[in-house]
């Protein structure tokens, strides 16, 4: 009935093309990660179930990477690039390299911004093969407060109070929007709009987890361990938390 | 005036130098490194317990659906304590096995102390497995590396044509994956399971994950080879193995595919 | 005439040519396996449903009761495995009343085969069809382009080989009811653990010769939810709103009654079939 309006195209690929059995470099190997930056911490957090297709790799591979800096246990910046874990690796210990790098050659700390900026220009240097992560960037700036950058795979990036990424980023970023932004909540009292203040550590950590065991049980490719790192002025800490492992 | 057309809309050559004409020449498109493995290697399957790594993989050679070669040996001892497991192609295998010969080559210094561990060789093979992928040329294989970390501890890690690197108590390759994985992450599902898990326990664990293999992988042998790697150092290569107590026996009380009685 | 409609078959080719995706059914990730012992035969599933990589239902069922005596667990695009083990079960009560005896297992397993060869796979349900008849126990699994299978353990699905795994490593000839049970669980959460598409907990049911099939939903149930560490309760009037209208849901209408008639319908019966 719609044959008389729409002529077939003569370029019809439906039934017709061949089917072309060619190397694809790139593969989704799952996880999840989040940022949350308060006013004297950074967090970030990933579970650590690496999958290809619907099996599981392994359960516990841990993704948040530390760069140790000069200047002291506080200004240590943590990162994970989460999508493709081969083109993660390999960022991630380029980046460690290259700040090392720059922490010999310039003899200052490299500052979580500097590592932004060096992360830009390491992604968009792959434009044309790009690295085939979400990459999120971590620590306290010089005043002591978080900060997180998070990038697009071709190094398009941006200062945020928190970010998710990966694969169920679509599920965590609508809450944190809601929980941490205060977004779509007004004042019973005034009717005005809530305004996003710093969360305390505590509050942060425990909106993680419930965040995590949440999306766990709405994504398959979510599970096993949250792995989560709290930059403070004290250094670099990290937990684990058990997630449902199905 | 330059009246040969071929030169116009070029660099200059009093300026530039002599014009490539191999770039001019070059053939349409791009070269293509793309390939398919021929003979093929099926699952490579490892698991830690409480004194090692135990490795396993059966002795066919695959041509497409035809069994071609039933002699393969892809458990490869690499120095002293370490062995590398090969799934996938085998031409690519066998250059895989250069490259490790000429790797222990290179790195042999009898003198300064130091040689070459499994976490090293790991390191080196994922490296050569994300530049190929990098270089759309891969390895066609998926392999397992196990041995001992520096720290005397067991080691075992994956790498695969893609350059993705993972490390697990129990991992497999192929088939592996899906058939032996749950059996072998019944008794070590965590690092800290190994310790709790003898090598009499691993081998009957191994053994019954090769045979479930050689029942429902259409591509696999009921010969293999079992390769351990203690954490005193040695490498135990037990070749020729067959699948014991098989049993086929549920055939005799089915018939048909549905209502044939006879 | 039944069956499918083409009449977008044109409209979708072109769509497709220019570019549109082709929307795709819900092919659920899942582990089901069947299994049979002296006197009886066992079948169970998990009970996770997927569209994709989202959980759309933790707790599903997706054993279905084809008659009394047989069941049948389902595995691959979720709505044609519910619509033909509906239609087939109505046309096995038909069968059973016509001829006045219980269905066979194997006359399902026909019946099932039958349509879903006809559809060519198009209808993709995966089963495995269990049940107990004067014949004996029975175990038989059917793949959506109709072949069917016989067997003493089937499994089907995505976690179909993690379950076999178990299977061929556990199975042994001439088990109890409670060996089968046991195996059936085992292999079901094979698949919930390693296998993505499945998850959640295990679904259950019991044939046994001359006794009434037994369902046990939840069997096991190693997938509890953790409790939160925190509330999420928002104080009323978090939620903003533009105007504020309110509107009575009953209107009190005061009826005069002027005149009361009583009419006879007469001999005419309304029509109840056509």
């Amino acid at each position: 009935m719609y044959a008389e309006h729409f002529s077939e195209p003569a370029t019809s690929h439906v039934a017709s093309a061949p089917i072309e059995h060619q190397f694809y470099p790139y593969a989704s190997n799952g996880g999840t990660i989040l940022a949350i930056a308060g006013a004297d911490y950074a967090l970030l957090a990933g579970d650590t179930r690496h999958i290809t297709g619907y099996s599981i790799n392994t359960r516990f591979r841990p993704s948040i990477h530390t760069l140790e800096n000069l200047g002291g246990p506080e200004r240590a910046i943590v990162v994970a690039a989460n999508g493709f874990s081969a083109d993660g690796d390999a960022l991630v210990r380029r980046l460690a390299q290259r700040a090392e790098w720059y922490t010999y050659n310039h003899n200052k700390p490299l500052s979580v911004s500097a590592c932004a900026r060096l992360v830009q220009t390491m992604l968009y240097g792959k434009r044309t093969f790009p690295y085939y992560v979400h990459t999120i960037v971590a620590g306290l700036d010089e005043s002591g407060r978080g900060e997180v950058y998070s990038f697009d795979p071709v190094g398009s990036y941006e200062r945020e109070q928190c970010r998710a990424g990966g694969s169920a980023a679509s599920l965590l970023m609508p809450f944190l929007d809601n929980q941490v932004n205060k977004k779509n909540q007004y004042d019973a009292a005034t009717g005005l709009p809530q305004v996003a203040t710093d969360l305390p550590l505590e509050e942060t950590l425990k909106l993680v987890k419930d965040a995590f065991s949440s999306v766990t049980e709405r994504h398959i490719h979510v599970g096993d361990y949250l792995e989560i790192k709290i930059v403070t002025k004290e250094g670099v800490k990290v937990e684990y938390f058990p997630l449902k492992r199905d | 005036m330059d009246h040969m057309p071929e030169n116009w809309g070029r660099p200059r050559n009093d300026v530039y130098g002599e014009y490539q004409s191999a770039i001019h020449n070059a053939g349409q498109g791009p070269q293509s490194r793309t390939q398919t493995p021929s003979i093929t290697g099926t699952s490579v399957i490892a698991m830690k317990f409480d004194n090692g790594v135990m490795l396993a993989a059966d002795n066919l050679g695959s041509y497409g659906s035809l069994a071609r070669f039933t002699d393969q040996e892809r458990l490869i001892k690499v120095g002293n304590e370490t062995v590398v497991g090969i799934s996938g192609d085998a031409s690519d295998q066998q250059y895989i096995e250069l490259l490790l010969e000429r790797l222990l080559i290179e790195d042999n210094y009898p003198q300064d102390g130091h040689h070459l561990r499994a976490p090293h060789i790991y390191e080196y093979l994922s490296r050569v497995m994300y530049n190929r992928r990098s270089k759309i040329d891969p390895l066609w294989n998926a392999i397992l590396v196990a041995g001992k970390n520096d720290d005397g501890s067991p080691f075992l890690g994956y790498v695969d044509l893609l350059g993705v690197t993972y490390s697990s108590p129990s991992i497999a390759t192929g088939y592996g994956a899906y058939l032996a994985i749950p059996l072998m992450r019944k008794i070590v599902s965590e690092e800290a399971d190994a310790k709790n898990v003898s090598e009499e326990q691993a081998r009957k664990v191994i053994d019954e994950c090769m045979k479930v293999l050689f029942y429902r992988d259409a591509r696999s042998l009921d010969k293999y080879t079992v390769a351990t790697v203690t954490l005193d150092g040695e490498v135990k290569m037990d070749k020729n193995v067959r699948c014991q107590n098989m049993n086929w026996r549920f055939a005799e009380g089915i018939r048909g595919y549905g209502t044939q009685k006879q | 005439m039944g069956g499918f409609s083409f009449d977008n078959y044109q409209r979708n080719k072109f769509l497709t040519a220019k570019g549109y995706p082709v929307p795709t059914a819900t092919a659920t990730g899942t582990t089901i396996v069947g299994c049979r012992f002296d006197g009886g035969v066992v079948i169970a599933a998990d009970t996770r449903a997927t569209e994709g990589e989202i959980v759309a239902d933790k707790n599903c069922e997706k054993l279905h009761r084809m008659s009394p005596n047989i069941w049948c667990a389902g595995a691959g695009t979720a709505a044609d495995c519910e619509m033909v083990t509906q239609l087939i079960s109505s046309n096995l009560e038909l069968h059973a009343m016509s001829t006045g005896r219980a269905p066979r297992v194997v006359t399902c397993l026909t019946m099932l085969k039958q349509h879903l060869f006809k559809y060519q796979g198009h209808v993709g349900a995966y089963l495995i069809v269990a049940g107990c008849d004067p014949t004996g126990p029975k175990l038989f699994s059917i793949h959506a382009h109709g072949s069917t299978d016989v067997g003493y353990y089937l499994s089907l699905g995505s976690g179909s080989m993690a379950a076999m795994a178990t299977l061929e490593s556990k199975w042994k000839s001439s088990m109890t009811k409670q060996e089968a049970m046991d195996l059936c669980a085992e292999a079901i959460e094979a698949g919930i653990w390693n296998d993505l598409g499945s998850g959640s907990n295990v679904d259950m049911c019991v044939m046994e010769v001359n006794k009434p099939a037994v369902l046990h939903r939840n069997y096991r149930t190693p997938n509890e939810r953790s409790i939160k560490q925190k509330s999420y309760v928002f104080p009323r009037g978090t939620t903003a709103y533009l105007n504020e209208k309110v509107k009575p849901m009953i209107k009190p209408v005061a009826y005069d009654i002027f005149e009361e008639t009583v009419t006879s319908t007469g001999g005419e019966q309304m029509e109840i079939d056509g």
